[in-house]
């Protein structure tokens, strides 16, 4: 429902001095486009690079293997975040990556708690997110610039697998990796105006929750995770 | 807690809050801190100027077409199954939150940090219905335990309090009894608002920036407490200052990362949210009930004026942390939610000028708020633009002030008069000069003298030293 | 070179000195002043009281005296802004606007005056001591004259120089904005002069004499030995 609109839509107009426009888009023409050349001449080493040291500044563990590598890597990685339970998304690139003998035999059998995202199980996910010592998600793209992994929720893709587990561990395939939030913002836009469907939750999600708002100090770990790792896979 | 934030004057409050030694400590700090932070942060883009003009267009086009831009927004949103409530004043606003919370049986209420919730007076109106509202973001939490302490900062806004003090509250209100380090005091509140988080019935956040083309609502955080209020409550109610809207998602990245940079030198915060709608089919976390609530309040006014810039604001407080007023006087003295030099703008556009006519006064004109503010609000030529209004359609100024300039209207600008008072000052002033100072001046020299010396005028104007210096050849 | 000398009020009646060695400086570099006796006040302290209605006279009278002049240049970054300013504030103005127009483009701040028309970065001037600089807020910001003082000053034989801690905030002069708010002026003139007295300078040295005066009252008041200087008066020392 749209609830006083018409009212307070013309009143706007007429303080602009205007009639009502409802039909007629208005005309973008920018005199400026500073973010065309920002890092766009980059190949994607120079762009893994950027990304390299931009999570030295945002408390973020960058790990970069192959996909041959991955499930040890993985397994590794939430060893030393001191293990399960894990709270994952229900994402088919778990298999194509070769991560099902991990999830399905080694964690059972090593006793380390997995829980899928499952939508129908409804609000006992979040529950286990909750419980959860690490959340684990694919990035669905990823920005070198300010290290960040764009998430899009989804029936499998729960928000909440990213920011209530205590640590958070963001698969990256190195063929998400673009200069920055420019191009997932065209991707975004494009798909919109192509009439599609967007997640009703996108996420831009950067290194660990932090607060400054005591005394100025940083303080990595407030409402989301303490701790981020991103794990780079080598796919192309 | 309304726009007007207590009852003192101006005056007072300077006076009273420039004898906290530890709030001026602590401003000074971090004004250095963050105005580095932001230098370095538009210093490795290159081309800052580029990026800062590039935000004032699209601000300015998006408050030109800001009807249709409102319009389409609402249509997309309805499309995706939210609601959106257009409020004209506070208490239309108020009103249909409340009617949300009670047709949802809302008796807690989470809420993500927003300014324009603080401007309705929401959390009010929501506790006299008998909801508990809790403050997520760490700042507001540690003030709303202190009895409602008020902000003195629009993105830090418990930055006027040391730890020690943060201690004494949460031990106070919490039964906390841990030391005074920051990661303690965090982690507390951490375990303490987790469990709110989950049995939370309504999310209230505000909104940075809303997407017209797709119907969505952008919010950044760093703590990743928008995420979990919008996240884990079955309704959720985004509230947003009427121009706080964009074109499509090209036009929010921008905006995004002007601001990002401009308030705490980030790249980008931790999280950045885009939410449209309420959870789709087959979704099992985000609210099942979505509301957008976009507020006027007093800003429609100010479209077609000459103050209209004033709306391109993004919220950075990057003018805040230039200000070498603020620096000494911290925010509460401005007595508005809003302080700072945008503060001193904006309050009496949207609060009036019987209570907030001193504010625009508050600034030396410097012009460090004009040049930190990513969107090139003209900020410096707004307070004198509001200086202005004062004198001449107001006419609030003093009377004593208005004869004073009526005197220098005539006297500066007819040259005979000019010439005959600069050449009697230094006669006139004798009996207060003493050694070519005037420690103690009369009239409107007493302000001046009580805190500093004023020269005596010379003896022998320069301009009488010249006509010597030329012999004759000085007049055209 | 015939320059035209727009000395500003508070040099022509508290601060003389500093009109002398702008005089002398510019005429050490060949130029030919003129000084129009019919010049007042740029009408700065009421414009930026909000009264503009009072203030256009003397801005007109301003207009009016300099119209002939080549080249326009004065010992004051924020008055040098004033000139450059009347074109907006008499933007609807048919008749003021072109000739507020004219005046702007060939009204200089002293400084870059020498450095950016004269060409001249070394003026063969002596001072022995430390000094320290405190960049005024129009100048910089507004009329956007950032280098050349320092370009200037460097080449000062016999001075060496300790950056002043947090030089970019303003120090609290503002006009009527000094005796109006003048609690809070009082902070921030006092942090200046903390500041310049943290660097153990001998000098304060600014280019625009209302800071100075500000900063300059505050300092002797408190009894501290530290000079203030226009940057005029060290460009003429020898």
């Amino acid at each position: 429902m749209i609830y006083q609109r018409e009212s307070f839509l013309n009143n706007v107009a007429r303080q602009l001095g205007r009639s009502r426009n409802i039909s007629v888009r208005p005309e973008r023409n920018w005199q400026f486009r500073p973010q065309d050349k920002t890092l766009t001449d980059k190949t994607p080493d120079e762009l893994m690079n950027v990304l390299r040291d931009q999570c030295r500044l945002i408390h973020t563990e960058l790990i970069e293997t192959t996909s041959s590598r991955l499930a040890e890597i993985l397994e590794a990685t939430v060893h030393l975040y001191g293990g399960g339970p894990i709270s994952l998304w229900k994402d088919p690139r778990f298999t194509e990556f070769g991560l099902d003998g991990l999830l399905k035999e080694t964690w059972p059998l090593h006793n380390v708690e997995v829980n899928e995202w499952d939508p129908s199980c409804g609000r006992e996910n979040i529950t286990q997110a909750e419980r959860a010592n690490i959340g684990i998600t694919f990035s669905d793209i990823t920005l070198a610039e300010s290290g960040t992994v764009v998430l899009f929720s989804g029936a499998g893709k729960g928000r909440t697998v990213s920011l209530l587990p205590r640590s958070y561990i963001a698969l990256v395939p190195k063929s998400t990796i673009v200069p920055r939030m420019t191009q997932a913002a065209q991707e975004i836009s494009r798909r919109v105006q192509a009439g599609e469907t967007i997640s009703s939750c996108i996420n831009f999600i950067t290194g660990p929750s932090n607060s400054a708002d005591i005394e100025m100090n940083l303080v990595v770990g407030v409402h989301g995770p303490v701790k981020a790792a991103y794990i780079v896979i080598e796919d192309r | 807690m309304a726009m007007k934030i207590g009852e003192g004057k101006f005056k007072e409050n300077v006076n009273k809050n420039m004898e906290d030694t530890f709030m001026r400590g602590a401003v000074a700090g971090a004004q250095e801190r963050l105005r580095t932070r932001r230098l370095d942060a538009a210093e490795e883009l290159g081309n800052w100027e580029e990026w800062r003009s590039h935000g004032e267009e699209i601000r300015k086009h998006v408050l030109d077409n800001l009807d249709y831009y409102l319009h389409e927004l609402a249509e997309n949103l309805q499309k995706r199954g939210g609601h959106v409530f257009f409020a004209e004043t506070a208490d239309e606003a108020t009103g249909y939150i409340r009617e949300v919370v009670n047709a949802n049986g809302g008796k807690k209420i989470l809420k993500a940090k927003s300014m324009v919730t603080e401007e309705i007076s929401l959390n009010q109106v929501l506790e006299q219905e008998g909801c508990k509202v809790i403050e997520t973001d760490l700042g507001e939490y540690i003030l709303q335990l202190d009895e409602h302490d008020p902000p003195s900062h629009i993105v830090a806004p418990a930055l006027h309090k040391n730890k020690e003090q943060i201690r004494d509250v949460f031990s106070d209100k919490l039964d906390y009894k841990m030391t005074s380090k920051p990661e303690e005091l965090a982690l507390h509140a951490r375990e303490t608002l987790r469990q709110e988080f989950l049995t939370a019935d309504i999310g209230i956040t505000g909104c940075n920036f809303a997407i017209a083309e797709s119907g969505s609502v952008g919010l950044v955080t760093n703590e990743g407490n928008a995420g979990l209020v919008s996240d884990l409550p079955k309704t959720q109610i985004a509230v947003m200052g009427m121009e706080r809207i964009v074109p499509t998602f090209e036009e929010f990245e921008v905006l995004v990362g002007l601001l990002t940079r401009s308030a705490v030198g980030q790249k980008l915060t931790s999280y950045i949210t885009a939410l449209t709608g309420p959870r789709e089919e087959g979704d099992a976390d985000g609210p099942e009930e979505f509301h957008l609530v976009i507020v006027d309040n007093g800003r429609s006014k100010i479209l077609g004026t000459e103050f209209q810039s004033v709306l391109q604001c993004i919220r950075c407080a990057a003018c805040i942390n230039v200000c070498p007023v603020y620096r000494h006087i911290g925010g509460h003295s401005y007595n508005s939610i809003y302080p700072g030099p945008i503060g001193a703008v904006l309050t009496p556009l949207l609060g009036g000028y019987d209570d907030f006519k001193d504010l625009p006064y508050a600034s030396t004109l410097c012009a460090a708020c004009t040049d930190a503010c990513p969107v090139k609000i003209p900020l410096h030529e707004l307070l004198h633009k509001h200086r202005q209004v004062i004198v001449e359609r107001e006419g609030r100024a003093p009377i004593s002030e208005k004869l004073a300039m009526k005197a220098f209207g005539l006297g500066a600008a007819s040259n005979p008069m000019y010439a005959a008072g600069s050449k009697m000052a230094a006669a006139m002033m004798k009996p207060f000069t003493k050694n070519d100072r005037i420690s103690s001046g009369p009239g409107p020299l007493k302000a001046w003298t009580e805190i500093r010396e004023f020269p005596a005028p010379n003896k022998e104007r320069f301009r009488d030293w010249f006509k010597q210096h030329e012999k004759g050849g000085g007049e055209q | 070179m015939k320059v035209t000398l727009f000395i500003t009020c508070i040099v022509d009646m508290f601060q003389a000195d500093v009109g002398k060695a702008t005089v002398e400086v510019l005429e050490r570099l060949g130029c030919d002043i003129k000084f129009p006796m019919g010049q007042v006040c740029c009408g700065q302290p009421a414009y930026n009281s909000g009264y503009v209605e009072e203030s256009k006279d003397a801005m007109k009278k301003m207009i009016t005296t300099f119209e002939n002049a080549e080249i326009i240049v004065t010992p004051s970054g924020s008055c040098a802004t004033m000139f450059k300013e009347y074109q907006r504030i008499f933007h609807n103005d048919p008749v003021w606007r072109p000739r507020a127009e004219r005046l702007a483009v060939k009204t200089y701040e002293l400084t870059e005056f020498i450095v950016h028309v004269l060409g001249v970065e070394n003026i063969g001037a002596k001072l022995n001591g430390v000094a320290t600089y405190h960049p005024s807020c129009h100048m910089t910001r507004l009329l956007g004259v950032k280098d050349a003082p320092m370009t200037l000053l460097q080449n000062v034989e016999g001075l060496r120089f300790e950056p002043l801690p947090n030089a970019h905030n303003c120090c609290g002069f503002g006009g009527t904005f000094s005796v109006k708010m003048g609690n809070i002026s009082e902070q921030m003139v006092d942090e200046k002069v903390d500041s310049a007295e943290q660097t153990g300078a001998d000098f304060l040295i600014g280019a625009d004499g209302g800071c100075l005066m500000n900063i300059g009252g505050r300092i002797e008041r408190r009894g501290k030995p530290i000079r203030v200087m226009h940057i005029a008066e060290v460009l003429n020392s020898r």
